[in-house]
């Protein structure tokens, strides 16, 4: 469990200098904000079922994050 | 210390306990409406914002999302050791827990310094407003994690800690982690 969150720790720090590399040397990407977003989902869902461990958790509390998240980056995705 | 075995696939225990996946919801619902608001404003001023945005060191930034992730690392592992009955290890991992917390403060701390000395203050524009609100509150948030942490430590030592107050209080440590991957993009990296 240690050994799978150590990789998760470095797949996590790795997405976020990606992140912040892809947004200070690309800002004329035209899909900038829409990788940006999606590797910050990545993350996001890294720390949720790794660290928080809801991958054990019961199958509404999954869907329940999933959706939120989805509806959050789409949101922000149609309005930018 | 024996611990009762918990489902966690029952419903109503989900790791950390309902009333704070419930209080979770909440504060990314929170937190969510607030970033798309933010988003919104901005398309009344798209300069304004994007010039405003690129005054913010996304170095600083992206430092203080590895120091919660490296944080919610440690925080994961002192839960694991504190289930393997290793308290003095779980202590250790929590003092490193809350080392990446107040490394994030500090940062945060000379950010907060560095805007004010140069005249960004909540009032400056309407970036810096929403800049100092949301910022703030996660602040907040994290203090309140660290003061919960530093009672957890206490209670590990004098070995009366619970494995559901060790859950719950690593749930919203964790917490602290998921509002700042929200704010970090949307606020520091695609305006």
């Amino acid at each position: 469990m240690v050994r799978k969150n150590i990789y998760t720790l470095g797949l996590l720090i790795i997405l976020t200098v990606s992140t912040a590399f892809i947004s200070n040397n690309f800002s004329d990407f035209s899909y900038l904000i829409f990788v940006i977003l999606a590797l910050s989902c990545v993350k996001f869902l890294l720390v949720v079922f790794n660290f928080m461990e809801l991958k054990k958790a019961n199958v509404f509390w999954k869907i329940s994050i999933v959706s939120f998240l989805i509806i959050f980056t789409i949101t922000i995705l149609l309005i930018t | 210390m024996a611990f009762t075995e918990v489902n966690y696939k029952n419903l109503y225990y989900p790791p950390g306990g309902i009333l704070l996946w419930i209080l979770i919801f909440l504060e990314l619902i929170t937190f969510g409406i607030a970033l798309i608001a933010l988003v919104i404003t901005s398309k009344e001023s798209p300069e304004l914002f994007h010039q405003s945005r690129l005054t913010l060191n996304t170095t600083f930034g992206a430092l203080n999302t590895i120091f919660l992730l490296v944080s919610g690392f440690y925080m994961a592992t002192t839960v694991h050791e504190f289930k393997q009955h290793n308290n003095k290890k779980a202590s250790f991992y929590l003092k490193l827990t809350m080392l990446g917390g107040f490394l994030f403060l500090i940062l945060k701390g000379l950010e907060y310094y560095l805007k004010i000395n140069a005249g960004y203050t909540l009032g400056y524009n309407s970036f810096f407003t929403f800049y100092w609100l949301l910022t703030g509150f996660h602040v907040i948030h994290v203090m309140v994690g660290l003061v919960i942490l530093l009672f957890m430590r206490q209670s590990i030592k004098k070995e009366t800690a619970s494995l559901e107050d060790i859950e719950a209080s690593a749930t919203f440590w964790h917490l602290c982690d998921l509002i700042w991957l929200l704010l970090f993009p949307v606020l520091y990296l695609i305006l």
